[in-house]
């Protein structure tokens, strides 16, 4: 007990009387288990607000897009598409909308310069896609049928769109599409399933057949859909067969929230990477502790030897390497996990997220840098121990 | 009947094999007593420091045997000889062998680590041993901060805080000057009771005269060995 005693006490004052070395010593199982933890810790911060959002929004959201069809360069969806989607009993709403490309859209008509670069997106949307996506509105009212009979050029425009065109809410303001003035009557309120609708503008299906499609009434491409919960899979299959038979388009559906899950497995893919690069970096700091402890038994080989004189047995003398090995290992460990925290803290702030760190983390990380240093102090701990006291004194 | 502290009986110690084998001791036989001042003179290469290493079980013998405070050391393993040595033997050297990054008072404390010694006894002991080499007030001087007569002074204290029956020296003078070499020998001197033998290597031939028992050596062997005073 008391010789286990000696052992820490010798070890860490040999750390402590060589400062410049330890902390040397102490950087690679640090930055190591640092960028680990980091790693996990934020990719499970990630995936926590992941399931938060999932369980907020539901799982039962499917999209079903026209994905290919025959001659045509961007298919479409047959007119009836939402009354075929609602003949699958396990539907319970559906809205449709048809994707635009190339209307230029610009706050006023002076603007269009400076606003041509990034391309906003433009759709057709029917009044019932806030409701199906359960979002509100931020301000103002969404299309409605009224808007489709008039053929109104009116427009809803999403969130972060009307923070970049300085809209305020309520204002009477047009903006401009392909030249055309659309009244602004609404904001949405961001979407989490569809990040790119917070910057889209909403008009009404008629409003596009008279000014940028040569048909009418417009076609469809992609529907949202709410199933009953449970029933997504069968569902979204189901839609397929419902809203592309006897057509020539085929139709690919899925499930929303499991969309947003995969997004979370390219994260995945990100976490591995680093925390390959913590292993290695652990694996590089062990060969360092190896070296350095290799280059410390020569530099005191009459520190050993003079120990062995005093009675210090071999065993002793191994331990006492090892045990410094070790010091190194758990203080270096400590001290990473403590970073990686603080660094999954800042990420976690900066992204608005809850913090979530896994209970094993932390031991996990010090037991790593731990088992890293004993391998690395082992061989320098037995070429120690090895040492002929006579060889290392030198008798006068 | 006292039994010696130290005996060798025959021993041999070879270097090497073949063309280039050097007998550096050869068939020695020697008995040291309780109370005993040896000192060990000879030209160099005679075999000294052979004969205290062997004596001191940091090494082994090729050839016969070794009896230190009462246990055969001849052909034991390593462990029984570091245990023996922990428990019957100080050491000085010529060059000090302080550990560099530790203070006086922690390199004294040294001797005493892995023997279930408190850490607070362990410092008194410590500190009454450099008193004894009128150092306490110095304990806190890393070994740079001492002058070669401190640091062997020092190295005395860690020797014989153990408070072992055998002092062994190998030219314990041989890095000071003649004011400190006094110092140390007044010290050593001192050391010297019946629960106690000394024995030190030299060269000079003062220091030689100054202890109670001369021996002296030539190619591996004793060619006397003389009692200068009882
Ligand atoms: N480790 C060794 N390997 C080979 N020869 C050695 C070794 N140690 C001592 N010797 C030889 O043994 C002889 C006695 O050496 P040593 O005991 O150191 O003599 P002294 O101390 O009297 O000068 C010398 O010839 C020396 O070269
Ligand atoms: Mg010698």
């Amino acid at each position: 007990m008391s010789t286990s005693r000696d052992l820490t006490r010798v070890a860490f004052s040999g750390l402590a009387a060589r400062k410049m070395r330890t902390v040397l010593l102490l950087l690679g199982p640090m930055i190591g288990v640092a960028a680990i933890v980091a790693a996990v810790g934020l990719t499970d911060s990630a995936k926590g607000d992941l399931k938060a959002k999932v369980a907020e929004l539901g799982t039962n959201l499917i999209e079903a897009s026209a994905a290919s069809a025959f001659g045509q360069s961007s298919p479409t969806l047959p007119i009836d598409a939402v009354e075929r989607a609602a003949t699958v009993t396990t539907v319970e709403s559906v809205s449709s909308i048809r994707q635009l490309s190339n209307v230029v859209v610009t706050p006023y008509t002076e603007a269009l310069e400076q606003f041509d670069t990034v391309p906003i997106p433009v759709l057709a949307a029917d009044a019932d896609l806030p409701r199906v996506l359960e979002v509100g509105l931020v301000s103002g009212r969404w299309l409605d049928d009224f808007d489709e009979s008039s053929r109104a050029r009116v427009a809803v425009i999403g969130q972060a769109l009307a923070a970049e065109f300085s809209y305020l809410p309520g204002e009477n303001r047009t903006v401009e599409l392909a030249g055309f003035p659309y009244a602004v009557i609404g904001v949405l309120e961001k979407v989490p399933l569809e990040p790119g609708f917070d910057n889209a503008v909403f008009v009404p299906f008629a409003a596009v057949a008279d000014d940028f499609l040569d048909e009418d009434p417009v076609e469809p491409n992609k529907l949202y859909v709410r199933c009953q919960t449970g029933t997504e899979d069968l569902t979204s299959e189901a839609l397929s067969v419902a809203v592309g038979l006897g057509g020539p388009t085929q139709i690919s559906s899925e499930v929303k929230s499991e969309a947003l899950e995969l997004a979370a497995e390219s994260d995945r893919q990100l976490q591995l990477i680093v925390v390959s690069m913590g292993l290695l970096a652990i694996v590089v700091g062990g060969l360092g502790i190896a070296n350095v402890m290799s280059i410390s038994v020569i530099q005191r080989s009459a520190e050993i030897g003079i120990r062995r004189a005093l009675g210090h047995t071999r065993r002793i003398i191994a331990l006492q390497f090892l045990l410094e090995a070790i010091a190194v290992g758990v203080v270096g460990g400590i001290l990473g996990v403590l970073l990686g925290m603080l660094a999954i803290f800042v990420g976690v702030s900066a992204a608005g997220w809850v913090f979530v760190m896994a209970g094993w983390l932390a031991p996990a990380g010090v037991a790593l840098a731990v088992v890293i240093s004993v391998l690395a102090g082992s061989y320098p701990a037995v070429r120690a121990a090895r040492l002929e006291p006579l060889e290392t004194l030198r008798l006068g | 009947m006292i039994t010696p502290f130290l005996e060798l009986r025959s021993v041999s110690r070879v270097y090497g094999s073949g063309d280039t084998e050097v007998r550096a001791l050869d068939g020695v036989s020697l008995a040291v007593m309780p109370g005993d001042f040896v000192s060990i003179v000879g030209p160099s290469g005679s075999g000294k420091s052979t004969m205290l290493g062997l004596l001191g079980c940091l090494d082994a013998p090729s050839d016969g045997t070794i009896v230190v405070d009462g246990e055969d050391v001849s052909r034991v393993a390593d462990a029984s000889r570091t245990r023996v040595r922990g428990r019957s033997i100080g050491f000085v050297f010529q060059q000090f062998h302080l550990i560099p990054h530790l203070d006086a008072l922690s390199n004294v404390e040294t001797a005493l680590l892995y023997r279930g010694i408190r850490p607070g006894e362990r410092r008194d002991r410590s500190l009454a041993a450099l008193d004894r080499v009128g150092l306490a007030h110095r304990h806190d001087h890393r070994p740079v901060q001492l002058s070669g007569g401190e640091q062997q002074r020092v190295a005395l204290a860690r020797a014989l805080v153990t408070e072992p029956k055998i002092l062994l020296a190998d030219e314990p003078t041989g890095a000071l000057d003649s004011k400190n070499a006094a110092n140390v020998m007044e010290i050593l001197a001192g050391l010297r009771s019946s629960e106690r033998a000394v024995v030190l290597v030299t060269h000079d031939v003062g220091i030689a005269d100054s202890a109670a028992r001369k021996i002296s050596m030539l190619d591996g062997r004793i060619v006397s060995d003389e009692v200068l005073r009882p």
